[in-house]
């Protein structure tokens, strides 16, 4: 029978030795990254093809996803608006919320949870199939015509995504002010462009450039060092996403200690 | 060759020296030694298990091995970074055991692909190969298809393809007739013969389907638990005393 203590310490030292190396390979991925990047070597059609899939199809679920964002950051604050009677707050107080955290951070969620989990699948399901080593095999070097055009359209991506969001989340903040609160239209955006200033929508830009970043390197990491077979696969995603997360809130923390 | 040659006159073109690989704590290519001469081709056999394709992969530089050496047109592949290994696999055509087709390309996609990275190739000349090789193994009218939409035996003839579009000097073949029907497989070890016999090209064929490979193939090497028992020419594994490698050879066990 195995010593309850020792098997205690087998596990503790199996999960730091699993964190210990997700957190030095993606380390490394960020280095390799960087390196390939000095010059760039991209392949053309594969780029477009990630900026599409990653951009264009995610399009969608960003716009529902901000619409309600911002609906609800008005219905949060209108009870209280209604309460003090301070109506010409309304525009301030959800373009405030939505453009400096809960745009970034919603829509990097909900862009990790469908281009980061999609990529560590697809990379994986490439790694245990054998179609890097194929890749490889035939002088192509994964990380520059895999890794690269997705790490970019990733940071890209993700940072227009995060503007045309913010300004649909605005959109519909300002219509269910409008039609539940009763707040003018025109006041929510007197407000707005009164109270708001550049920094606090150039300050959102920066945090999703970083979570574009971080979603980049830890979903092609974790799809990289795939192994397992279709267990592996599904582990790999799951880590990725709980990972991606993980990095959104502490870089959310770190950027906004920075920037103020 | 694109890289240029870095052995003597006579030497071997692929040399084995001393590998061994461990794989979570088992060695699973214990002290492999091997030589390979130009135009010649090698067929690795053995059972299940006993680490054919990730000598294969070792060879080709897709696996660091833990001690030894792997020398491939003189080049020490196990020393060679990234970059130096791409122009060498120029020269390389690789048939993977589990076909390895690229699911986002269709099949005149996967065959064509290698075309494009080697270059010099016209779109025309391109599609002209790919309909060739495509009726060599006949499957004519696929290349429109996805991998996804075809079985194991298209699948694995469609890799085959793949392998052997840019004429390599080097070709390794993982199980090139795993799965395929008898006149099919017939057709590939017939191609592989020709390839060889046209181009001198030096192969290593992994296969279980000894009566395919004893015609097509020169040498014969045989591991077991990562070790190599045989290493010799076909008359030679006819006379060999080694118990397994004589039922392997004549297909029969012990019960």
């Amino acid at each position: 029978m195995i010593n309850p203590l020792r098997r205690l310490f087998h596990v503790i030292g199996e999960q730091f030795m699993s964190l210990a190396f997700d957190v030095g390979g993606i380390c490394l991925m960020t280095w390799r990254i960087f390196v390939a990047l000095s010059p760039p070597r991209l392949d053309g059609p594969e780029t477009w093809k990630n900026l599409y899939n990653v951009g264009v199809k995610s399009f969608p679920i960003v716009v529902v996803t901000a619409i309600f964002t911002g609906a609800i950051m008005v219905l949060q604050a209108g009870l209280y608006v209604k309460q003090y009677g301070a109506d010409g707050l309304l525009g301030w107080g959800a373009g405030f919320s939505v453009l400096r955290e809960v745009g970034p951070i919603m829509i990097g969620l909900m862009f990790s949870g469908r281009v980061g989990a999609n990529n560590t699948a697809e990379l994986g399901t490439m790694k245990v199939t054998e179609q890097i080593d194929a890749l490889r095999a035939l002088a192509i070097n994964p990380l520059h015509y895999l890794v690269l055009p997705r790490f970019l359209a990733m940071i890209l991506m993700l940072f227009l995504l995060v503007v045309i969001g913010d300004l649909t989340a605005l959109v519909g903040g300002a219509v269910t002010s409008q039609y539940l609160l009763g707040v003018d239209t025109e006041l929510f955006y007197w407000s707005l462009v009164t109270y708001i200033h550049l920094e606090d929508f150039t300050s959102g830009l920066a945090k999703a450039a970083a979570f574009g970043f971080a979603i980049g390197v830890i979903s092609c990491h974790f799809g990289m060092t795939v192994s397992g077979g279709a267990v592996g696969v599904g582990r790999a995603v799951n880590n990725s996403v709980v990972a991606s997360a993980i990095a959104i809130f502490v870089l959310d923390y770190f950027i906004t200690f920075v920037i103020q | 060759m694109r890289l240029a040659s870095k052995r003597k006159s006579g030497d071997p073109m692929i040399v084995v020296d001393h590998v061994t690989k461990f794989y979570h704590g088992e060695t699973v290519l214990d002290d492999v030694c091997l030589e390979l001469g130009e135009g010649t081709n090698l067929g690795l056999i053995g059972p299940g298990g006993a680490g054919k394709s990730l000598l294969l992969k070792t060879i080709a530089g897709l696996v660091k091995p833990d001690r030894g050496s792997v020398y491939v047109d003189g080049h020490n592949v196990t020393r060679m970074k990234e970059t130096e290994l791409a122009e060498l696999r120029f020269d390389i055509g690789m048939l993977f055991q589990n076909y390895a087709l690229f699911d986002f390309m269709d099949v005149h996609g996967n065959v064509g692909f290698p075309l494009r990275q080697v270059g010099g190739y016209t779109e025309e000349q391109i599609a002209a190969r790919v309909s060739e090789l495509l009726s060599l193994v006949s499957l004519p009218n696929i290349g429109h298809q996805y991998p996804n939409e075809l079985s194991g035996g298209m699948k694995k003839r469609v890799a085959f393809c793949r392998a052997v579009a840019t004429r390599p000097p080097i070709l390794f073949y993982d199980d090139p007739t795993m799965g395929l029907d008898p006149v099919t497989s017939s057709k590939i070890f017939i191609h592989l013969r020709r390839t060889q016999q046209a181009g001198g090209t030096t192969a290593v064929t992994v296969s279980h389907d000894i009566g395919g490979i004893a015609d097509i193939c020169d040498k014969f090497a045989m591991l077991d638990h990562g070790r190599l028992i045989f290493h010799g020419t076909p008359e030679e594994i006819e006379r060999s005393d080694v118990r397994l490698v004589k039922q392997f050879w004549q297909g029969v066990s012990d019960d």
